[in-house]
């Protein structure tokens, strides 16, 4: 069965941060270069040809933009400045709008200002519904209970509340990805046990992002696994701990610890990786998009004004430090409600699913080649 | 040590001398039993030299011309193929196998071809064995 | 007679080229046990100076008087050789050359065998050279005007050169307007200039000229005699065929190619399906300043196909050269003049080998073109779209970058047909005594040292005549061949080889076999003497009549039969 060819789908593409993906002439230096290119997963070509010749169907089945770290030597390497680097990222924002079925996703990639309206929006409702509730609850000039102005008590439920909402969210587009990539599949059947034999891949690769440090360039890895554990080490805090953050003079010594150094963690990183987009100075951070610009600018305001809550609060500037947890939720509230099931965020799932995904196609194929005999006929492509 | 056998070659200038370099500068390989001359054009080739070649040793004679209508003197290969019959009738006559002594065709662009008819015809002389004028000749000297 | 002699014999090793398997050496050291042979030594490279004044020094110092040479063929190098033995002060024809690269070394691979077969031919060399005669070039006159037949863009580029360079030009075109096929083109690739201006340019020139006689409707109908002394007619067409005859000392064949018919390939539909196309019928439509479909809308999808009669086992085997480049020129040109338009363009390879062409590529990729690529030998096919779809036509192709089976959109298809030999060029290398390959162009006298020149001297070819071409190579070719004649007439009269027959009074019988049989009419009959004679300025030692002279009093010089027996007897000594 011939498939379609559709020249206008580049067009779309180009929203989504793809701009020179015509001039791959497919010289497949990328392929050749790419530590992660290997028969069965040809990165970065295959998606390439994929979205010049508009085969939008094998490309929202498609996982090799996950299998993709940006380590930038595909884009060094090509003759003809085509930007395949840049063209996976793209293609994984798209995805990414493609997974989600609500659309709001997709609307946030098209238009940087609409992602802006919509945190700002966010971000305002917030701060009023807060302001509201505290005033309701306490007084401004009390950051510790009793009689706090945003007491744990109900910020933890908030807390909650808002991650049930956002898992929601986030693993229906997560079945959603299964469906492309392998459900919808009419020559794939993948057994119960293969899912369950490589169920392991899906935390180990989330929490140690394995695959990221076989990348030539180990310092990428080493950033992200630092800013991302800061963060998760927040989040068990925040999560679990909210109580002992706000217990008056005396937070415990553990809490104390593991905050600072996930605040070191988080701010030093984003920072970092700010001042690397500004100033462009390898490859995968020459090109910005408006989702990477908003998804940094919101972690550290989050991080920063996380911080500074504390300092506040220890130097005796309760009010002040309760109109920074104020400006603190105004940013976290868009950032988890926002950023993971809609926009950047959103890889946190997709990229440990991309690799549990590709390990149980890789499974499933070679389970089928031992039971169909010695010979069988190579992939072409 | 099997037969080898020795095949004179007349080759024309034009055509089939210049197929023949073709067939070496596209390094084609061929059998080493053919032992070229080079002559202007076929016609210059009196049945003679044929004559003499098998008298002097050979086990074969190939001579390779234009292809009809595309000699560089315009007519000189006809004349050859004139000529040609009359000198087979001859050799019959004296009992020398027709596979012996053979006319062909070689442009300058056809060294596979040359290669090829070298190949067929050391083939085909080598299974008829050594000329038996050499033998017969051999034997003259030893009588007398 | 060898006895008499001092043979100097040179084994060339050509580098590794001989050398690898021939052992040079062991050649070198049966040549000196031959009687007659003074000097045998086995040299690297013997053409080079070094190589060339060793043969002039043991000339000198050894008092030779014949040379062999035992190295390529004598139809690369025994220009090379005789020049040296003239430098030394010996008659250039005391060398005789044995071919033992071309026709042993690079086709053998025993070492052995290669050996064995490499001393006989030397000992052939070394047996004849001692029958070798010291012979005279002689000298003809040389006429200045020039024949070109064919009057495209490269007949007109040299009948310009030569007219500037002071010769009278005859340029001979067989259709009734000059410009060929580069006047049926609108830009070319891959800078677009406008072809019709440089068209026109040239044809101002060339009918201004006042050395150029154009002749229009007119074909060569006859051409006789020898470089310096050609004999023409040509016939024109019009009012009754008037017939005219010229004297040329030399002619340049400029007869272009013909396009491949692109009904033969039955799988595009052309001739069937509408908008089928070949490039040039886009060239029209080009011109006119309009791509429409044949509906007369603007196309919304446009597919270029590229090798249609090229790169194929069924029809060509070669490659068009062109194509590629003017494919990538429609490509920009249906994006500016029908903007929003989808150009897909189907090719096997880009062959964008020249100036520009690289750079030409990218652009063509900037501007969104999408390039699909087809395995040679493989068929797109193109069929009618359905009522649904929103093209006209569907191309399926097996697209081998992606490696999937695909349909492509086309409301419009331009087919890049390739070029072919014109269905005359068979009469036309008769004409002129040259020869074709087995595609039907005509054979240069070396495909890269003499790509202008050809086996019959006076005899130039440029342009696609002699292979698929674009314009600078043609044009290029063009002026080498107008340079090249200018060069041999600047004396007036050239010298031409040394080579020819003769008649011994003594020996004739008056038989006149031979009169009939010299397709240059070179023999003459004295009626007094009752003896035949050779016109040696007219002869070209074919050696026809030497052979069948009854009484043999004929002797073909350097080509006796004495010397070519000395060669059957070495050969098989």
């Amino acid at each position: 069965m011939a498939i379609r060819v559709n020249p206008k789908l580049i067009g779309d593409l180009e929203a989504f941060g793809a701009e020179d993906v015509s001039k791959c002439y497919h010289c497949g230096n990328c392929s050749a270069v790419c530590p992660f290119s290997k028969e069965t997963h040809i990165i970065p070509r295959r998606s390439m040809r994929y979205l010049q010749m508009g085969m939008e169907e094998k490309l929202k089945g498609s996982l090799e933009p996950w299998l993709c770290y940006y380590c930038g030597e595909c884009s060094e390497t090509c003759p003809r400045d085509a930007e395949p680097g840049e063209t996976m990222m793209a293609l994984r924002r798209w995805l990414t709008s493609r997974y989600d079925f609500t659309g709001i996703s997709r609307l946030f990639y098209r238009s940087g200002k609409f992602e802006i309206m919509a945190v700002v929006v966010a971000a305002l409702l917030t701060a009023l519904g807060f302001v509201l509730w505290g005033m309701s609850r306490g007084s401004i000039h009390n950051y510790d209970p009793p009689n706090a102005f945003l007491p744990d008590s109900g910020i933890h439920i908030f807390d909650w509340a808002l991650a049930g909402v956002l898992l929601v969210l986030l693993i229906t587009n997560c079945i959603r990805m299964w469906w492309f990539t392998i459900g919808r599949d009419k020559n794939l059947h993948v057994p119960f046990w293969i899912y369950a034999k490589k169920l392991f891949v899906l935390p180990l690769h989330f929490l140690t992002q394995k695959r990221y440090a076989q990348c030539e360039r180990k310092r990428p890895w080493l950033i992200h696994l630092a800013l991302m554990l800061s963060y998760v080490i927040m989040l068990v805090l925040i999560m679990f701990f909210l109580g002992f953050m706000q217990d008056g003079p005396s937070i415990d010594w553990r809490v104390h610890v593991f905050g600072y150094i996930a605040t070191v963690g988080l701010l030093g990183t984003t920072i970092f990786l700010l001042t690397r987009r500004i100033r462009k100075t390898e490859t995968q951070y020459k090109h910005s998009h408006e989702t990477d610009w908003i998804f940094l600018v919101l972690l550290i305001v989050v991080a920063f004004t996380g911080i500074l809550q504390h300092i506040l609060h220890r130097s005796g500037l309760d009010a002040a430090a309760n109109v920074t947890y104020i400006v603190h939720l105004m940013g976290v509230v868009p950032m988890l409600g926002l950023e993971v099931p809609f926009s950047k965020w959103s890889h946190l799932a997709y990229r440990p699913l991309a690799m549990f995904f590709s390990e149980v196609r890789d499974e499933t194929e070679l389970a089928a080649e031992k039971a169909a005999g010695p010979v069988s006929a190579p992939q072409a492509m | 040590m099997s037969f080898e056998p020795t095949i004179v070659g007349f080759l024309c200038n034009w055509c089939s001398y210049t197929g023949a370099d073709l067939a070496g500068t596209s390094r084609i390989h061929y059998a080493p039993n053919v032992r070229v001359i080079r002559v202007m054009c076929t016609a210059r080739i009196d049945p003679t030299f044929v004559l003499k070649a098998l008298h002097d040793g050979a086990d074969g004679v190939l001579i390779c011309g234009c292809h009809p209508g595309d000699c560089h003197y315009s007519e000189g290969n006809y004349k050859m193929m004139r000529r040609y019959p009359l000198l087979k009738k001859m050799l019959a006559d004296y009992g020398i196998d027709e596979a012996r002594v053979r006319l062909e065709w070689v442009s300058a662009s056809e060294g596979q071809r040359f290669a090829d008819i070298v190949d067929d015809m050391t083939q085909r002389v080598r299974e008829l064995g050594p000329s038996p004028i050499k033998e017969g000749l051999a034997r003259d000297m030893a009588e007398r | 007679m060898t006895d008499e002699c001092k043979i100097g014999v040179y084994v060339c090793n050509c580098g590794t080229n001989i050398a690898k398997v021939v052992d040079c050496d062991a050649v070198a050291e049966f040549a000196l046990d031959q009687p007659g042979v003074t000097v045998a030594k086995s040299y690297k490279y013997m053409c080079s100076n070094p190589g060339q004044e060793m043969i002039i020094e043991d000339i000198k110092a050894e008092g030779l008087d014949r040379v062999v040479v035992a190295a390529c063929s004598p139809r690369m190098h025994e220009p090379t050789f005789r020049k040296a033995l003239q430098t030394a002060g010996i008659n250039p024809y005391f060398l005789e050359m044995a071919n033992i690269r071309e026709q042993c070394s690079w086709v053998h691979d025993d070492p052995g065998e290669a050996t064995g077969k490499a001393r006989a031919l030397t000992m052939a060399a070394v047996r004849r050279v001692a029958y070798h005669e010291p012979l005279e070039k002689r000298s003809v006159d040389m006429n200045s005007n020039v024949l070109v037949i064919g009057g495209g863009v490269v007949g007109m580029t040299a009948a310009l050169e030569l007219a500037g360079g002071g010769s009278r030009v005859y340029l001979v075109e067989r259709e009734d307007h000059l410009g060929g096929n580069v006047a049926r083109v609108d830009l070319t690739a891959p800078f677009l200039d406008s072809a019709r201006d440089v068209v026109t340019s040239l044809v101002t020139r060339v009918t201004e000229n006042p050395r150029i006689e154009v002749l229009l409707e007119s074909e060569v109908t006859s051409f006789e005699g020898f470089v310096g002394n050609f004999e023409t007619k040509v016939v024109t067409k019009g009012n009754g065929a008037v017939s005219s005859e010229f004297q040329v000392g030399n002619v340049v064949v400029a007869t272009g190619y013909q396009q491949f018919d692109a009904s033969r390939v039955t799988h595009y539909g052309y001739g069937k399906l509408p908008n089928v196309i070949t490039s040039f019928e886009l060239e029209q439509m080009l011109r006119a300043g309009c791509i429409e479909t044949k509906e007369g809308r603007p196309p919304h999808y446009v597919a270029i196909i590229h090798c249609v009669g090229s790169r194929s086992r069924e029809f060509h085997p070669y490659c068009s050269r062109v194509c590629c480049m003017t494919a990538l020129k429609y490509a920009h040109e249906v994006r500016s003049a029908v903007p929003g338009c989808y150009v897909s363009d189907i090719y096997i390879d880009m062959h964008a080998f020249g100036k520009g062409h690289e750079d030409f590529y990218r652009g063509a990729s900037e501007a969104k073109t999408l390039f699909l690529m087809y395995g040679k030998n493989d068929h797109p096919v193109i069929r009618k779209a359905g009522p649904k779809d929103d093209c006209e036509m569907l191309i399926e192709v097996n697209e081998k970058l992606s490696g999937e089976v695909i349909e492509i959109p086309a409301d419009l298809v331009i087919l890049m047909v390739g070029m072919e030999a014109q269905a005359d060029s068979e009469a036309t290398a008769r004409l002129v005594n040259i020869s074709r390959d087995k595609d039907g162009w005509f054979i240069e006298s070396h495909p890269k040292l003499d790509p202008v020149a050809t086996t019959t001297d006076g005899v130039y070819i440029a342009g696609a005549c002699a292979a698929p071409k674009d314009i600078p190579d043609s044009v290029a070719q063009a002026r080498a061949a107008a340079g090249r004649i200018l060069a041999r007439s600047i004396h007036g009269t050239i010298e031409v080889d040394a080579v020819f027959a003769e008649i011994d009074e003594e020996k004739c019988s008056g038989c006149r076999i031979c009169n009939d049989l010299c397709p240059y009419s070179a023999i003459d009959f004295d009626e007094e003497k009752k003896r035949s004679t050779v016109i040696s300025a007219v002869c070209k030692a074919c050696g026809a009549c030497v052979a069948a002279c009854p009484s043999g009093a004929i002797t073909a010089r350097h080509f006796t039969d004495r010397q070519i027996n000395a060669q059957i007897e070495g050969v098989l000594a």
